[in-house]
């Protein structure tokens, strides 16, 4: 049966959940699925991220509407109304077109049923096998059937099956029969072989005995065939490739046609290898090498029956498809010790930056572990090496990895604050080098605290050599050549290979499911200014699928593919229109007598077996206010979901107590127990009493009567909250004008602009200038050769024939007012003045190439910017075959206090302008004075190039910078030599600066609309990592080189991604607010304002008209600080008021017998 | 810095001079209104709005009286909207760095106040005070006390000791007032030191054409003098006072005699609230829970939750004690509020290194968020 969804999303890590909550929460239904079995990627691992050096991921949650999804810890898991999880779950095919695909799912089983696991890890316990864990980064060991991530919840053990040795003894022991190895299935799992080789028909029938499955044998194709098309439950066929008269591709086709469930194991020799290989794309399930060693054979046969009996197939119709496919990390190959691995898995002390973050997490095998791997001496010294599989051609990566010097980074400033001895003083910290790629906005601040503040020593250099060292043999010795070539030897306790992202493994097998196309590097390719699009329309990249991305970019990348899938799905399944889903009509029982039905699931034993059920039961009986206490068999099921509303129906409670587990999990199923009951789900909760069971279930003698206290008390303490729920008022929401306006009219923009008005909504473009195009008109050609001029005109012609967007040139903003949904903003122009509704903004304002006024820039015509030598060269006005020689200053005036950022981009334009001289003139000269070269990502390779075409790069640091002075007009360059140690002095024919970007004059804007800068004058988003377009005050959005420098591609993805974010205000006819949220009892305040003072979310302000605190309760996210901070409980929070938190407090003091 | 005059003073009588100092400000000053304690009748001092400067002859700041800290009343008078003319207040610097509080609680305002301290020598309970005051006409009895105070003597009566908060209060000196009247190690001088520390108190004091002085030495050693003897007496009180409820069933003993009149929370300058979350339905408890506590305890103690009132009290008010001692002035049943107040303030206070009262532009703690504090707590990461 196939289930409609209007996208699927394939990863889960946090791109995934980012596009795919970005769907959810413009009410889009989307299917989420990860190949793991579990969600969150490879963050579920790291506990801190850069730059602010915690998780945050929570950050990503729901801002509006949020009873929709389940506010808790995202790195334990997600729950959304919108969004149905498949885990284990692999996309096997993709057809159709865009707008109507139909998309094949494999869901493999974890062998273990979430309903009935209730992770007392008893399976764990006598699972015999141990082998490394993943989680922990093979730090620790696990057995075949684990947790995979231990913090999820919910959570429910797995079978690793590839490891599994089929003992069946967790299958025995589990106390609640969840584990599954389908015995039953075996008697009807008809195996047949189709074999002329002779007598192994009958050792195949012998070694299959024992599994059991009915077996036969034929030795003819035809005969097999005939046997496939009459035998109903012929499951698995055992294919000799040596059968004579076997037209192989042919007999597998007909085959599948007959049987598509049908699991073909081949068996072929050695000469026959490139035959299965096609035959198993062709659908072929797996290949036995011949001759058939049966102690390796049968336990392969069990477990794919194993796997074909419990996968289930699924077939989704998708208007869009979203890959979030993320990257794996290098595994440095422990063979090659003596190659630049540096002795990993050899030395105890050479750890993966991946490994140093298992260790230092708290999670993880525990901080103890912090001692030297070798002797177990405390750690007090650390060392980096960067570039471990990325950068390096010998091991086939041509590319930067982006990511891994800012990891760096953060591993050494945390390493610093950790790894303290008793008198306090921190563990050495040093980072080995070739550059330090610090391009994102504020990230060379980041690197400039951590050296000055933090202690964090850089060094460039490329470790050649770790040994033990001779003088400590818990140590290790570091050998390495520093800038001048002079052989340096230090010690470290611990060595970080700061490893780089590689493609996931399984990439190229899911290009080819949904056809799409790879690069020459592994990942999905892009175009060029439009990162989100893949290969194949209807398809779209976010996260790292592309390229290896950070946290912040990914989330960007991930918005934008979101946006794309949205403008697809609003032609096929448009929302607009959408009725919104009628509220449940619930009674009013505020005011009744509190009648409470507590129900108890009894669905495992451990509960039972724990505490004395009886007196329990008696006990909650004679509370006030309990009408009814029952037990329920499986409360997680839907049979024991149907009998709690049977009882429901017939006791007529106000109130309902569930005492189960994993009361998260419970969010959605109360909201539909709550819609079938007409009873508010504020009025029903689920306590967790199965927690305290399980952990004494695992003591020796645990003490039955504190047990019992316990689980009374958490039961009675929910109780007393419910008695004392009182009638939540209709939720606020307030009406929204479903128009956009975009302030700056270039790239940025107008893509913006675009991507709202082709969702059918009003944009209004304002542009200061008298022209659309902004900044990028100036470029010329790019890197890759691709041509910008053309890019900007499509743009610039689409934005104009729109019929939904209108744009006013040389106009301003001179007044905004308003809030999320409601905006009106006066705009002074050409046309007059103008006052606009709108319900959502986004900044685009841009930036310009900045300005230097010294080395003679405006006097002596020979010293250029890099865009004014881009735009000589192609208008012909530079002749490159006159030119001997070019020098070029990177970071000019950039990278130190004054603009203490990397514009990312010169580097680029570096190299391109280097690449277009030595096109035209490979003679030319070319010196590059650089500090470190940010050529991030695929960029590496014109790098590389650049140098193989002979252009010379000298390093500079700020101590030494290059000096420039003018002889008639031709500069004259001296400068350090690191190389050589000494000056050198060179005069070339031009001088070209790369200045770098900075952004446009925007204060009064900012005030306009009452958004933060930082100190270099881009916009501050609400939070670095997570929230990365976002404005802290909601309902205004920022997009392109006004938030941070980047190429054309990165300025499209940004502003991408801030229309997604403005579509979901446009995209209902209100704003939702949440249950809770706090509310103010006007009689009883004083006003202090110290609630204004307290509130995050900047929710809360002084009405000074009507003299009294108001809060916006689309923007309170209900977290309770103005309650705690205001004295008399004149700030309250619904659902959480004083009654109920100290009935609670009661509850839990009182006595059980 | 600041500017510094001096007010003669005639045969030894500090109140002239001071009644002078006012009269002055009323006339010469511009103050239409200015808010002094004034004696009411026999035994009664109480602070009033004197319009008419005739009346300050009844004024008497050095009056050993402290019916109630007047912060709260410096904040009626300038809370939303102006008062329609200058006003001056003559505060304790108790009641200065209270009404600070108040004023950073939105609670009252600093520019509609002009404010004169006078160093403060400290006063009796009102039930001593009426002991004190007993016969004698009431301002030469101030005039005196205060005159035998500062030459060092035990005043007369001897054996009626200063109210204990007094006696523990290291701050005799008001920060933050426009204008000081300086009386400690001021004998020998024979006049009152006059201190303008605002641009307010500055215009202020121009217009009086006082002549100028020097701040003699001897001031300051006395003071650090007279501190010094008041901190050790404070000490050994937070001593006592952690002794003595060292645990929760020692607190409830502590607290034992309190009736929940919740007098000390009227009594209190910085306890701001409209009505008191101890007033409202938040305590409204039902009957049978009553029964059930009681059933827990063997015995409930009735009435309940007033040791839930007083560290609900010193949750939220702790932080902006200013040590008055109002409360315990209130109290019927003589608990001894000021000690507990006082010696858990010491250490929340110092917890965020605040002092209440010493700035209006130092945030109240709880109000303020750091991302990096309490690194014993978190360990040191933030």
């Amino acid at each position: 049966m196939k289930t409609t969804y209007a996208a699927l999303v394939v990863g889960a890590g946090v791109a995934g959940i980012r596009a795919a909550l970005d769907l959810a929460e413009t009410g889009q239904k989307v299917a989420l699925v990860d190949r793991k079995p579990h969600l969150g990627g490879l963050l579920t691992q790291l506990d801190y991220q850069f730059p602010t050096n915690a998780c945050g991921m929570c950050k990503m949650l729901p801002l509006t509407e949020r009873d929709s999804s389940s506010q808790f810890c995202m790195r334990k898991g997600l729950f959304h109304k919108n969004i149905d999880m498949f885990l284990s779950t692999e996309l096997t095919g993709l057809d159709g077109d865009p707008g109507q695909f139909t998309a094949f799912l494999r869901q493999g089983s974890s062998f273990v049923d979430p309903t009935k696991c209730i992770g007392c890890g008893a399976c764990s316990a006598v699972c015999p096998v141990r082998v490394p864990s993943e989680f922990n980064a093979g730090l620790t060991e696990r057995a075949a059937v684990h947790l995979p991530v231990p913090h999820n919840i919910p959570n429910s053990y797995v079978v690793d099956l590839d490891h599994c040795i089929r003992c069946w003894r967790c299958h025995e022991t589990c106390p609640t029969e969840a584990i599954d190895f389908q015995f039953n299935r075996r008697a009807t799992f008809h195996t047949l072989l189709a074999s002329a080789e002779p007598g192994l028909a009958e050792s195949a029938a012998e070694w299959i005995k024992d599994l059991l499955f009915p077996f036969a044998a034929e030795t003819a194709p035809e005969a097999a065939l005939e046997q496939i098309a009459q035998d109903e439950h012929l499951a698995m066929l055992l294919l000799d490739l040596d059968l004579p008269g076997l037209e192989p591709e042919r007999f597998l086709a007909r085959a599948l046609e007959l049987k598509p469930e049908l699991v073909v194991v081949l068996l072929a020799g050695p000469q026959h290898a490139e035959l299965a290989g096609k035959l198993k794309a062709a659908g072929a399930r797996l290949v036995l090498d011949k001759p058939l060693k049966p102690k390796a054979a049968v336990p392969v046969l069990d477990k794919t029956f194993l796997r074909a009996a419990s996968e289930k197939r699924l077939e989704l119709s998708v208007a869009a498809v979203v890959l979030a496919t993320g990257f794996d990390t290098y595994t440095p190959c422990p063979e090659s010790f003596g190659a630049d691995t540096l002795g990993y898995k050899v030395l105890p002390g050479v750890v993966t930056s991946v490994e140093f973050e298992r260790m230092l997490s708290g999670s993880g095998p525990g901080r103890d572990r912090l001692t030297r791997p070798g002797d177990g001496k405390p750690v007090r010294r650390v060392a980096w090496l960067q570039c471990v599989g990325s950068r390096d051609l010998g091991k086939g990566v041509g590319y930067c990895s982006s990511i891994c010097c800012m990891i760096s980074i953060k591993e050494a400033l945390l390493a610093r604050q950790m790894l303290k001895d008793e008198n306090g003083e921190p563990a050495a910290a040093t980072i080995f080098s070739m550059d330090m790629r610090t391009f994102g906005r504020d990230y060379q601040r980041y690197r400039d605290s951590a050296e000055e503040e933090a202690g964090v020593r850089f060094v460039k250099s490329r470790i050649h050599t770790a040994m033990p060292s001779p003088d400590d043999p818990g140590a290790l010795r570091l050998r390495y050549m520093d800038e001048s070539g002079e052989l340096k030897e230090e010690d470290t306790d611990l060595l970080v290979l700061a490893v780089g992202a590689r493609p996931p493994k399984d990439l190229p097998a899911l290009a080819r499911a949904a056809q799409v196309e790879l690069n020459e590097h592994g990942f999905l390719r892009t175009r060029h200014f439009d990162p989100s699009r893949t290969t194949r329309l209807g398809v779209f990249a976010a996260g790292s699928a592309g390229a290896p991305r950070d946290i912040a970019e990914s989330l960007i990348a991930a918005g934008a593919a979101a946006m794309e899938a949205s403008r697809l799905i609003n032609i096929y399944a448009p929302l607009k229109e959408k009725v919104a889903e009628p509220e449940p009509e619930y009674r009013d029982v505020g005011r009744e007598a509190p009648k409470v039905l507590v129900a108890l699931c009894t669905s495992c034993p451990v509960l039972e077996s724990a505490v004395d059920m009886e007196a329990l039961i008696a006990r909650l009986q004679s509370q006030p206010a309990v009408i009814a206490v029952a037990r329920i068999d499986a409360g997680c099921t839907a049979p024991g979901w149907e009998k709690i509303a049977e009882l429901a129906r017939e006791k007529r409670p106000n109130r309902i107590l569930l005492g189960a587990c994993m009361p998260y999990a419970y969010v959605p199923k109360l909201r539909e127990l709550g819609a079938a009951l007409g009873l508010n789900p504020a009025f029903m909760d689920v306590a967790d009493v199965y927690t305290p069971a399980m952990t004494a279930a695992r003591e020796e003698n645990p003490d039955r009567t504190a047990l019992g206290r316990e689980v009374f008390a958490t039961l009675n303490m929910a109780l007393a909250r419910l008695v004392r729920a009182d009638t939540l008022r209709q939720r606020s929401a307030a009406p929204v004008y479903r128009q956009a306006l975009v302030v700056g009219g270039g790239l940025a923009g107008m893509t913006a602009a675009v991507g709202i008005a082709d969702h059918g909504y009003p944009v209004t473009i304002v542009e200061s200038e008298e022209a659309l195009g902004g900044a990028a008109m100036r470029l010329r050609t790019t890197l890759e050769g691709r041509d910008p001029q053309r890019y900007m005109a499509d743009l610039v012609e689409q934005v104009e024939k729109h019929p939904n967007i209108t744009v006013r040139t040389d106009s301003r903003v001179v007044l905004s007012m308003g809030k999320a949904g409601a905006f009106s903003t006066v705009v002074y122009g050409r046309d007059g003045v103008a006052t606009l509704e709108h319900g959502t903004t986004i900044l685009a304002t841009g930036g310009r190439e900045a300005k230097v006024y010294d080395y003679g820039f405006r006097v002596h015509p020979a010293t250029l910017t890099q865009v004014e030598l881009e735009q000589r060269l192609a208008s012909g006005e530079l002749d490159a075959g006159a030119l001997g020689s070019v020098a070029m200053i990177q970071c000019w005036r950039s990278r130190e206090e004054g603009r203490n950022y990397c514009s990312r981009i010169c580097c680029a334009g570096a190299l391109k302008n280097l690449h277009t001289l030595l096109r035209k003139n490979p003679g030319i000269k070319v010196f590059v004075f650089y500090r470190d070269i940010m050529s991030y990502g695929f960029m590496e390779q014109f790098y590389t190039e650049a140098r193989r075409l002979g252009a010379i790069f000298i390093r500079y640091d700020l101590e030494n910078r290059p000096q420039v002075a003018f002889d008639n007009g031709k500069p004259r360059i001296t400068a350090r030599d690191p190389v050589l140690g000494e000056d050198i002095q060179i005069s070339p024919d031009i001088l070209v600066l790369s200045t770098g970007v900075e952004p446009n004059d925007v204060e009064e804007l900012a005030e306009q609309f009452g958004v933060p800068l930082t100190e270099d004058g881009f916009y501050r988003e609400a939070e670095p990592k997570w929230r990365p377009v976002d404005f802290l005050k909601y309902g205004v959005f920022m997009a392109g080189l006004a938030r941070a420098p980047g190429n054309m591609g990165e300025h499209v993805a940004s502003a991408k991604a801030a229309a997604e974010r403005a579509l979901r205000i446009l995209s209902g006819e209100r704003l939702d607010a949440g249950n809770v949220v706090a509310e103010v009892r006007h009689s009883l305040c004083s006003l202090c304002g110290r609630c204004i003072d307290v509130c995050p979310y900047g929710a809360r302000r002084m009405d000074l008209d009507e003299d009294r605190i108001e809060v916006d309760a689309i923007l309170c996210q209900g977290c309770g600080s103005c309650t705690a901070v205001c004295p008399n409980s004149a700030a309250v929070l619904k659902g959480f008021d004083d009654a109920q938190v100290m009935g609670s407090i009661d509850a839990a003091l009182e006595e059980l017998a | 810095m600041a500017t510094t005059a001096k007010i003669e003073v005639q045969n030894g009588n500090l109140l002239q001079s001071v009644q002078a100092f006012l009269h002055m400000l009323m006339d010469d000053g511009g103050v239409a209104g200015l808010l002094t304690p004034l004696h009411m009748g026999p035994g009664v001092v109480m602070p009033a709005l004197v319009t008419e400067p005739e009346r300050l002859k009844q004024a008497d700041p050095l009056a050993p009286a402290f019916p109630l800290n007047a912060a709260r009343i410096a904040a009626k008078l300038t809370r939303g909207g102006s008062p329609g003319g200058t006003l001056a207040a003559v505060l304790r610097p108790c009641e200065m760095r209270a009404f600070t509080e108040l004023v950073k609680l939105n609670q009252g305002n600093l520019e509609d106040l002009a404010i004169v301290s006078l160093d403060c020598l400290g006063a009796y309970t009102n039930a001593d005070y009426r002991t004190f005051a007993a016969g004698r006409e009431p301002r030469e009895a101030s005039n005196q006390w205060a005159g035998q105070l500062l030459a060092g003597r035990s005043p007369d009566p001897a054996d009626l000791p200063l109210a204990k908060a007094c006696r523990a209060c290291e701050h005799p000196v008001a920060t933050g007032a426009d204008i000081t009247l300086g009386l400690i190690g001021m004998r020998g001088a024979g006049h009152l030191l006059v201190k303008a520390h605002t641009p307010r108190g500055e215009a202020l004091l121009a217009k009086l054409r006082l002549p100028d002085t020097a701040d003699p030495t001897a001031r300051k050693d006395a003071l650090a003098e007279l501190v010094a003897g008041r901190t050790a007496f404070r000490d050994e009180m937070f001593e006592k006072t952690r002794a003595a409820t060292a645990s929760m069933p020692q607190l409830a003993d502590y607290l034992a005699a309190c009736v929940g009149c919740y007098n000390c929370r009227a009594a209190c300058p910085v306890c701001y609230c409209r009505e008191c979350v101890f007033l409202t339905d938040v305590f409204d408890h039902k009957p049978w829970q009553y029964l059930g506590w009681a059933k827990g305890k063997s015995a409930l103690r009735m009435p309940t939750d007033t040791v839930l009132f007083h560290l609900t009290r010193l949750a939220h008010m702790s932080l902006s004690c200013v040590g008055c001692g109002q409360c315990s002035n209130a109290c019927p049943n003589d608990v001894p509020v000021m000690e507990l107040f006082r010696t858990v303030a010491a250490r929340t206070q110092e917890a965020f290194a605040y002092e209440p009262g010493r700035s209006p532009d130092e945030p109240i703690p709880l109000s303020v968020f750091q991302a990096k504090e309490f690194a014993e707590i978190t360990g040191g990461r933030d």
